[in-house]
């Protein structure tokens, strides 16, 4: 019963950034907008919400400002995708370096050359060995309020079409520039969110590097999960559960090898994608840049 | 995916690296005139280099290296630069333009860059290339090797007498030969007092993964383990913050952690590179130095087990003397901790 809580929690524990970022990512994705940059936004609200609960001992502001500069970092390579039409996954490879250098230099300038283990306060959890926490909550309704503004709302009409065929939007009226950065700054906020969420929720501390390739998970569990927030959110989760059932192995030795624990997720992509065989692959225009008003 | 992430990975080591150099030149200062009259006494500026696996800010491995560095700065007015290589490419890059920049010692932080040493050695006899760890040597390439495993056997003890539930736990960040060898101790010491203790082991696969390294600790705590070892530099507060939550001991490596978590960690297996690296950098300066490999631990004073001053009235005095007595064994000679070669 412990093993089973445990695994659970596992999963809540690791699955909650993924989740929170994935329905940000969906819904740029969904604008035509890939960020790979996702992973460098996620280091740098994990930095910031770091920084920010060690000055001030309060980790919901920490979260707040981990969201902003999340926001703002994205938002920040917008130009460059957006109205620059530069290649998405160049700029996006770009920002994660940056991110990394960035995060590691303040990192040293404020812990020293040799860093230091800090250890900052962090969101309270209830319920027991389960350890859930409040943002586990928040990024169920924020799941539901990204299905609900992509498929419920002219808006989100006008964001699939933006990155389905953005001319249509903009026969329609929408200004495609304008559709994705609104769904990038969505996908920034998220993304920060998520970070922040590593240092001061997941974990209680900063480590060069320490979000190690969940952005890039969260561009794969957009994908799993065929475009859509609840497909996306269980992917994330899935992914998430397996990375639980893994530490579980480890613990108890058992003679299965753990690797496969690690693939199992990606085992299942594959099988999705040959499922769906030629039905719709992603949105028509994702990573394509658009010239608005030539 | 994978791909991008390797790919990923591979730029950030070279733009570490670069920041890397930067930080070095930067702490450059004027070596003293050399008045000294050796066999081949280094003339004019001592120069020293690091090369380390990942960024010196990992609070570990890396981080004490770096530690050793600043003390041969400090203590033989040496000049120093480090910079960050793990590929047979980089290292052998990084070790080809420090010996052409005229560094008279380049050390390697991992057994990992014994072989590279040869290669390069022989190209630049006037460079002296030592790694942390390695079976080779050459007159100008050799080794030394940080017995921590007679610290961890000594928490193993420690550990195993001081269990409530027989089951204690060791999580590693990447597998690699020089922490298995600790964890190997680690075993082997609990084993010695407690034949039937059941010990855990895990590799995360990563020196910064903190939740990773959390959730894997967590999954320990929930078989029963009660103290927990870690290999997890940089990623350790997620371990200590697992154990925080659950109340159950941690045990610091590397450095003596009791401050990180003043809570929890009980004792620490301690490096210290200061002494090592000078007294090694001192021989280079003066031009004694044979290529050889050294073996550097307790009796040395480059290793030892520290505990965490806040909690000492938790370890039962029958322990912390019987820690005692083992450590005057292995003192002595008398007590020979096992450990891999590698």
């Amino acid at each position: 019963m412990n093993e089973v809580l445990g695994v659970i929690g596992t999963m809540l524990s690791l699955g909650t950034p993924l989740v929170i970022a994935s329905a940000g990512e969906t819904v740029s994705e969904r604008a035509g907008v890939l960020n790979i940059g996702l992973e460098g936004v996620m280091l740098f609200a994990a930095y910031a919400a770091f920084w920010v609960s060690w000055k001030t001992g309060n980790p919901y502001l920490a979260l707040g400002a981990a969201t902003l500069v999340g926001a703002i970092a994205l938002l920040a390579t917008a130009p460059l995708v957006i109205h620059l039409g530069a290649d998405q996954v160049v700029v996006g490879t770009g920002l994660n370096l940056l991110a990394l250098g960035i995060t590691g230099t303040l990192f040293v300038q404020a812990f020293g050359k040799t860093g230091r283990l800090v250890q900052v306060e962090t969101v309270p959890t209830f319920a027991g060995d389960l350890g859930i926490n409040v943002v586990m909550l928040v990024a169920v309704v924020l799941v539901v309020v990204a299905w609900w503004a992509l498929f419920r709302t002219d808006w989100g009409r006008a964001v699939r079409a933006a990155g389905e065929r953005p001319e249509a939007a903009r026969a329609a009226g929408w200004s495609v520039f304008r559709l994705r950065l609104q769904a990038m700054a969505i996908a920034g906020l998220l993304g920060g969110l998520a970070g922040g969420y590593l240092s001061v929720a997941q974990t209680n501390s900063f480590a060069e590097n320490m979000t190690a390739g969940r952005g890039f998970v969260v561009i794969a569990a957009v994908t799993f999960g065929r475009w859509h927030p609840f497909g996306a959110a269980g992917a994330a989760l899935l992914i998430a559960l397996s990375y639980g059932l893994q530490y579980l192995i480890k613990a108890y030795a058992l003679p299965l090898p753990y690797q496969l624990f690690d693939a199992l997720p990606y085992l299942l992509a594959l099988a999705v994608l040959v499922g769906a065989g030629r039905a719709k692959s992603g949105p028509a225009a994702l990573a394509i840049p658009y010239k608005e008003d030539r | 995916m994978k791909h991008a992430t390797v790919t990923v990975g591979l730029v950030l080591g070279i733009l570490a690296g670069v920041l890397g150099c930067t930080g070095g030149s930067q702490q450059q200062t004027a070596s003293e005139t050399q008045t000294d009259t050796a066999a081949k006494p280094v003339e004019g500026t001592f120069k020293v280099a690091l090369i380390t696996p990942t960024s010196v800010n990992d609070s570990g491995w890396s981080a004490l290296a770096y530690r050793g560095l600043e003390a041969i700065q400090a203590n033989l007015g040496a000049e120093i630069a480090n910079v960050v290589a793990s590929t047979p490419a980089d290292i052998e890059d990084a070790m080809r333009s420090f010996a052409q920049q005229g560094f008279q010692l380049v050390i390697g932080h991992g057994y990992e860059y014994n072989q590279h040493g040869i290669k390069i050695g022989k190209e630049f006899p006037n460079t002296v290339f030592v790694s942390s760890s390695g079976d080779k040597t050459a007159p100008n390439v050799g080794a030394f090797r940080f017995y921590l495993e007679q610290a961890t056997y000594l928490l193993g003890i420690m550990a195993a007498k001081m269990t409530k539930t027989g089951v204690v736990g060791m999580v590693g960040g990447p597998d690699v030969p020089s922490i298995e060898s600790t964890f190997q101790a680690f075993e082997a010491g609990a084993k010695s007092v407690k034949p039937d203790i059941t010990v855990l082991k895990a590799y995360t696969g990563s020196n910064d993964d903190i939740g990773a390294a959390k959730q894997q600790t967590l999954a320990f705590i929930n078989r029963g383990a009660d103290f927990i070892i870690h290999q997890a530099n940089a990623a350790a507060p997620g371990v200590f913050e697992a154990c925080r939550e659950r109340k159950v001991w941690a045990f610091g490596t590397n450095s003596d952690q009791s401050s990180v978590a003043p809570d929890v960690v009980l004792a620490s297996a301690v490096i210290r590179a200061e002494n090592v690296f000078t007294d090694l950098a001192r021989r280079v300066k003066e031009g004694t130095y044979r290529g050889a490999i050294e073996l550097v631990g307790a009796q040395e004073g480059a290793v030892n087990v520290v505990f965490n001053p806040k909690l000492l009235d938790k370890i039962p005095k029958d322990v912390q003397d019987l820690l005692m007595q083992k450590f005057d064994e292995i003192m002595q000679g008398k007590l020979v901790v096992p450990k891999l070669e590698f």
